[in-house]
C-alpha cells in the first residue's frame, strides 16, 4: 500500500468525521473566500525553517529511524535539548508506560518510550506543536485521543501499538500547519464543514491538499516509515485496509471529543475488522489516559 | 531531513559532463527522467534507457508525457509536492507504466538551479531479494505468533516499557479477562498491588538487558488469587526500542502442596496441632533474653495409659483428639497449643504474668474435666499442669519449655490433677541435678567412680569366701556422694549402662589382679550389683566380655539383683538370669524381703542365693527374729544359700549363725576397703 490517490467519496454517506475545531452551531458561510496567497510550498519550506531553529530535535528526527540507532546514541543527542529530554523522561515515567517513576536515566527513558516515540516528540518540538497557543482549540485533546485509540486498537489490525500511537499523535500535524499559515481562513473552513470528509474536500479546494495528506508529505520528507505515511494519504479510501486503524481511531476520538458528533459505524470504517461492541472498553481506556498523555507530551 | 539542493560545480570539464551524461543515458539500472514546465504543465522531456525499460513507453511517447500521468496518485496541486523549486523531494509513489500497471517506486526529485527543470530518479521500492527476506521474516513472526497463541504457557509480550502489545489465550484464561482489557498497561491491574513494585523492578532490569524473574500474585476477575513466577526475557527490536517477553508459571498448586508438606512436617497428624519442632520454633521466635510475659504450660494427662490399656488405642486416640479440640477452644486467641508427644501438650501464651498463666491453666483444667464418652464409658480426663513464666534467669527458649516440664513433674508428684508453678527453689534443684548428671557422666568416663570391696564370711568357719563390689563417688566439691543418690541419678539420666559396665569391668580387673598377687589366697568370688535397667539382652554378652577380657572363670562372679528389679518384668528377668546361670555365674537376690515378691515367682527364678536385708538383721537386736528367720528358712527350703547383710555386732553374727544363715557381711566383720587394702587384708588372713 501506498500513496494512493486522495480521492473523495461524495456518494458515501458520512464516511467518517473528525473532531471539529470550532464549536458546534457556529455560523456556516455559504462560500469561502479564496485563499489569495496560500503557498503550499511555502508551508513545507517553513518546516525546514522551524527545523533550523531547533537543531537538536531536527537531528533526532533524522537519526531516530535508522536501524542501527542505539538508545545510548539517541540519549546523547537528546541530552543537548533539556526541554525535550525532560519531556521524554516525564513520558517514560507517566502512567501510560506504567513504570511508576522507575525511569531515572535518559537512556533508559529512550528505551522505555521507544525510538519512534522519541522521534515523534522531536517532530512535535520541531513543528511547534508543543505551543498550544499556536494551535487550534482542543488540538492535543483530540490528538492524544486519536493516538491512544490507535495504540489500543493496533493489535486487532496487526499493527505495532507504539507506531500507531505515534501515527495518531502526528496525524493532525497538517491541521496545525494549515491553521498556523492561514488561521482565519482555516477556522472558517472548519466551521463551514461539520463532517471530516467535507472538510478535507474543502481543504483540497482551498490549499490544493488536505491536512492528513499534508502530514503525510511532511513525514515522508523526514523519512518516517511508509507504514506511518501511507494510512494518512489513504484515510478517505474506504477500500484501503491499511488506513482502517487510523479511521477507527479518528472516529473513536471524535466520539469522545466532539459534543454533537454523529457516529459512523466502525464496521464500515474498518472493513468489518472492528465491531461496535468492542468499542466501549477502548473508549473507557482512552478517556482515562488521554489527559495524562497530553501532559506528558507537553512536558507539563 | 533532506539536504538543500547544491548548485553543480561550475568548473567541470565538458568532457566529463558528456561522459557522465552518456553513462546515465544508456544505463539500464538507473532510471532517470527529466521534467520541465511546458505551457504551464509539468511534462517529461527526457528519459534514459532504464526508464523506457521500467515504464515500457516508447522514447517519443515518454518525452511528452505529463508528470501527473506518470504519478496518478498525485492529484490536483499535489504534483508540486514532488516538483519542489527550492529543495529535493522524496516520495514513495506508484508510477503508471505504458500497460496501465502501477509499479511502486521511490521517486527522488532534484530541481535544477534554475528551478524550471527537475531530474527524477526512480528506484523500485523493493527488489525480489528484499521481498523474499520480508516474506521469511513475516513467516517467522507468524510462526512465533502461532506458537505463543496456542501455547499453554501464559505469555506476555511488551514492545515498550510495561505496555503489552500481546497476550496469549493462556494468560487471558489465567486471569479471566479478555486480551483488550490486558493490553497496554491493563494487565498491571491484575498484579496484586503489593507485588507490583517487584514486577516493575524486574522489568526495569530486563529492559536494560538480561533476564529476570519475579514472584507475583495475579488477581483474577472473580477476585481469587493465583501465585505465579513471571520470567522475563529482554526483547530488542532494532529501530524501535526495548521490551520483554514474559512467561508465567502458576505455582499456586505447587505452593499449596509444599505448604501441606510443611504443615505435615510441623504438625501432629492425629490432632492437627503443631508438633514439638514447631513449638520450639514458636517459642524461640518469641523469646528474647531479659524479656518477660512469655509463659509455657506443660500438660500431661493423668491415667492416659489406663484408657489406652482398658479401652484400646483407638479410644486413646479419640481422647487425644478431644483434648486437642478442648485446648484449642479454651486458650486465648494467639496462644499456641502444641502436642509435645504422647499424652503431653504445651500451651504458649504471650503478654501474661504468672497469675494470668495460672488462670489459663485453671480454665484448661476445668474444660478438660468435662466427661468424654469413649467406648460407652464416661471418662473424666485430668491433667497435671506445670506452669513457667519467663524470668531473667531464662537465657534460652528451651529452658522455658524444660522448666514447665519440671513443674509438670512436680505437679504430678504432688498428686494428679494439679497445677504447679515452677518456683525458684525447684528450678535451682532441677538445675543442680542437671549439673550433677553432667558431672556423673564425666566421672564415669574418667573412671573417677571407684570401687570398695567388703568381704563376705562363711558362718561355718568365719573364713572369707567372697567380696561385694561397692561403687563410690568422691565428688571434688561435694565430697562423697551416696550410691543411693548417684545410682538413682544414673538410672534417670540413661547413665546406668556405662556405670554398670564400669563396675563389672573394674571388679573383674581387680579379681585378676588379686589372683596375680595372692594366688590361692585371693578372694574366690566378687558380687556385683546390677540395676533393674541393666536386665536386658545386653547383660549376658557384657558379662561374657568382661570375664574373657580378664581371663576369669564365670564362677568367680556373682550378680546381685534387687528383688524389686526382678518383679518389674519377671518373664524377661528370668530369661536374662537363665542365660547367666547357664554361663556359670552365680545369682543372688539383694535386699530380699523388702519387695513383696511373689514366692511363686521366686521358686522359678534360677538364683543361688538370697541376701537378707539389713533392716531385718537390725531387728534382731530388738528381739525380732521372725522375718530373718523366715527368710533363712525359706532359702533353705528352696535350696538356696543366704547372706545376711548389715551385721553390726558379734551378737547379731551369732544369732544369724544360729538361725542357719550361710554367710555374713557387715561393718563389724569387715568394712569396705580399696582393692589394695583388700589384697593386704586377704594376705594377712591367709597367714
Amino acid at each position: 500500500m501506498t500513496g494512493r490517490a486522495v480521492t473523495q467519496h461524495p456518494m458515501t454517506p458520512r464516511p467518517m468525521t473528525l473532531a471539529r475545531l470550532t464549536s458546534p452551531g457556529a455560523a456556516v458561510p455559504a462560500t469561502l473566500a479564496p485563499a489569495p496567497t496560500f503557498d503550499l510550498e511555502g508551508v513545507l519550506a517553513s518546516i525546514d525553517t522551524m527545523a533550523a531553529q531547533k537543531p537538536v530535535a531536527a537531528q533526532i528526527v533524522s537519526v531516530a529511524n535508522s536501524d542501527d540507532t542505539s538508545a545510548a546514541a539517541l540519549a546523547q543527542i537528546l541530552a543537548a535539548d533539556v526541554a525535550l529530554a525532560s519531556r521524554v523522561m516525564k513520558l517514560a515515567n507517566s502512567a501510560y508506560f506504567g513504570m511508576r517513576g522507575r525511569v531515572t536515566s535518559l537512556q533508559f527513558a529512550v528505551t522505555v518510550v521507544g525510538f519512534t516515540t522519541v522521534r515523534t516528540m522531536a517532530t512535535v518540538a520541531v513543528t511547534d506543536l508543543d505551543d498550544e497557543s499556536r494551535l487550534p482549540a482542543d488540538f492535543w485533546r483530540t490528538s492524544t485521543s486519536v493516538a491512544l485509540a490507535a495504540s489500543t486498537l493496533a493489535p486487532r489490525f496487526g499493527e505495532r501499538p507504539q507506531d500507531a500511537l505515534c501515527l495518531g499523535l502526528l496525524a493532525p500535524l497538517g491541521v496545525a500547519l494549515l491553521h498556523h499559515n492561514d488561521q482565519e481562513g482555516y477556522a472558517e473552513l472548519s466551521a463551514a464543514e461539520p463532517t471530516a470528509t467535507g472538510r478535507r474536500a474543502a481543504e483540497v479546494r482551498r490549499y490544493g491538499i488536505h491536512a492528513y495528506r499534508l502530514t503525510a508529505v511532511a513525514l515522508e520528507q523526514w523519512g518516517f516509515a511508509r507504514s506511518m505515511v501511507a494510512p494518512l494519504a489513504a484515510v478517505d479510501d474506504l477500500s484501503d485496509g491499511d488506513a482502517g486503524l487510523l479511521r477507527a481511531a479518528l472516529e473513536l476520538a471524535a466520539r469522545l471529543t466532539v459534543a454533537d458528533h454523529q457516529a459512523v459505524p466502525m464496521e464500515r470504517l474498518t472493513r468489518g475488522l472492528l465491531r461496535e461492541d468492542a468499542v466501549p472498553p477502548v473508549m473507557d481506556r482512552v478517556r482515562a489516559e488521554a489527559e495524562e498523555l497530553r501532559l506528558a507530551m507537553l512536558g507539563q | 531531513m533532506s539536504a538543500p539542493t547544491v548548485p553543480a560545480e561550475p568548473l567541470v570539464s565538458p568532457d566529463i559532463v558528456s561522459s557522465i551524461f552518456y553513462g546515465a543515458a544508456v544505463s539500464d539500472t538507473l532510471v532517470l527522467l527529466v521534467a520541465e514546465m511546458v505551457g504551464g504543465t509539468a511534462r517529461i522531456t527526457w528519459c534514459n534507457e532504464g526508464a523506457t525499460q521500467l515504464l515500457g513507453y516508447g522514447l517519443e511517447d515518454l518525452r511528452t508525457l505529463p508528470v501527473s500521468a506518470l504519478v496518478p496518485t498525485l492529484r490536483g496541486g499535489e504534483v508540486k509536492l514532488l516538483l519542489r523549486r527550492e529543495r529535493s523531494a522524496r516520495m514513495n509513489l506508484p508510477v503508471r507504466t505504458a500497460s496501465g500497471a502501477l509499479v511502486e517506486v521511490v521517486v527522488l526529485c532534484t530541481p535544477s538551479p534554475s528551478g524550471r527543470m527537475w531530474t527524477l530518479r526512480l528506484v523500485p521500492a523493493t527488489n525480489d531479494s528484499e521481498r523474499a527476506l520480508r516474506a521469511t521474516a513475516d513467516a517467522h513472526e507468524r510462526r512465533f505468533a502461532t506458537l505463543t497463541e496456542r501455547s499453554p504457557v501464559p505469555t506476555l509480550l511488551s514492545e515498550q516499557g510495561m505496555r503489552l502489545a500481546h497476550v496469549n489465550d493462556a494468560f487471558c484464561s489465567l486471569v479471566g479477562l479478555q486480551a483488550e482489557q490486558l493490553l497496554g498497561t491493563g494487565w498491571m491491574a491484575t498484579v496484586h498491588p503489593e507485588d507490583l513494585d517487584g514486577v516493575i523492578e524486574q522489568v526495569v532490569a530486563v529492559l536494560g538487558g538480561g533476564d529476570g524473574e519475579a514472584t507475583a500474585r495475579l488477581v483474577r476477575e472473580d477476585g481469587t488469587e493465583r501465585t505465579t513466577v513471571i520470567r522475563f526475557a529482554h526483547l530488542f527490536t532494532p529501530g524501535v526500542g526495548a521490551g520483554f517477553v514474559g512467561t508465567i508459571e502458576d505455582i499456586t498448586d505447587r505452593l499449596a502442596f509444599e505448604a501441606r508438606l510443611a504443615h505435615q512436617a510441623n504438625h501432629d497428624p492425629l490432632t492437627g496441632l503443631p508438633n514439638r519442632t514447631l513449638l520450639a520454633e514458636h517459642v524461640a521466635g518469641r523469646f528474647t533474653p531479659g524479656g518477660s510475659g512469655l509463659a509455657c504450660l506443660f500438660l500431661d494427662l493423668d491415667n492416659f495409659k489406663v484408657v489406652n490399656d482398658s479401652l484400646g488405642h483407638a479410644a486413646g486416640d479419640e481422647l487425644l483428639v478431644e483434648i486437642a479440640d478442648r485446648l484449642r477452644s479454651t486458650v486465648r486467641p494467639g496462644d499456641l497449643v502444641a502436642r509435645f508427644g504422647g499424652d503431653e501438650f504445651v500451651v504458649v501464651c504471650e503478654g501474661v504474668e504468672e497469675a494470668d498463666a495460672v488462670t489459663v491453666a485453671e480454665r484448661i483444667g476445668a474444660a478438660l474435666a468435662e466427661p468424654v464418652r469413649l467406648g460407652g464409658v464416661d471418662v473424666r480426663p485430668h491433667a497435671s499442669v506445670g506452669v513457667t513464666v519467663q524470668t531473667d534467669e531464662h537465657t534460652a527458649a528451651e529452658e522455658l519449655i524444660r522448666d514447665c516440664d519440671i513443674a509438670m513433674y512436680q505437679a504430678k508428684a504432688g498428686g494428679k490433677g494439679r497445677i504447679t508453678v515452677l518456683d525458684q527453689q525447684a528450678r535451682a534443684e532441677a538445675r543442680d541435678k542437671l549439673r550433677l548428671v553432667a558431672e556423673l557422666r564425666t566421672a564415669i568416663e574418667r573412671r573417677d567412680i571407684t570401687l570398695l570391696y567388703q568381704p563376705i564370711f562363711s558362718t561355718a568357719d568365719r573364713s572369707s569366701v567372697a567380696v561385694e563390689s561397692l561403687a563410690r563417688w568422691e565428688h571434688a566439691e561435694r565430697g562423697a556422694i551416696s550410691p543411693a543418690t548417684f545410682v538413682a541419678l544414673a538410672e534417670e539420666s540413661g547413665l546406668i549402662g556405662p556405670l554398670g559396665l564400669l563396675v563389672l569391668d573394674e571388679t573383674c580387673r581387680q579379681l585378676a589382679e588379686w589372683d596375680a598377687e595372692l594366688g590361692a589366697a585371693a578372694p574366690q568370688r566378687a558380687n556385683v550389683n546390677v540395676s533393674a535397667l541393666q536386665l536386658d539382652g545386653n547383660l549376658h554378652p557384657q558379662v561374657v566380655a568382661a570375664l574373657a577380657r580378664h581371663r576369669l572363670h564365670p564362677s568367680r562372679l556373682s550378680i546381685e539383683i534387687t528383688e524389686s528389679a526382678l518383679m518389674k518384668d519377671p518373664a524377661s528377668a528370668r530369661a536374662v538370669l537363665t542365660q547367666l546361670r547357664d554361663l556359670g555365674v552365680q545369682l543372688a537376690i539383694d535386699d530380699f524381703g523388702t519387695g513383696y515378691s511373689s514366692l511363686a515367682h521366686l521358686r522359678h527364678l534360677p538364683v543361688d542365693c538370697l541376701k537378707v536385708d539389713r533392716s531385718f538383721v537390725a531387728e534382731l537386736g530388738q528381739g525380732h527374729t521372725e522375718i530373718a528367720s523366715a527368710v533363712i528358712a525359706l532359702a533353705e527350703n528352696l535350696g538356696l544359700t543366704t547372706v545376711a547383710e548389715g551385721v553390726e555386732t558379734a551378737e547379731q553374727a551369732e544369732q544369724l549363725a544360729a538361725l542357719g544363715a550361710g554367710f555374713l557381711q557387715g561393718f563389724s566383720l569387715a568394712q569396705p576397703m580399696t582393692g589394695e587394702r583388700t589384697a593386704a587384708w586377704f594376705a594377712a588372713r591367709a597367714r
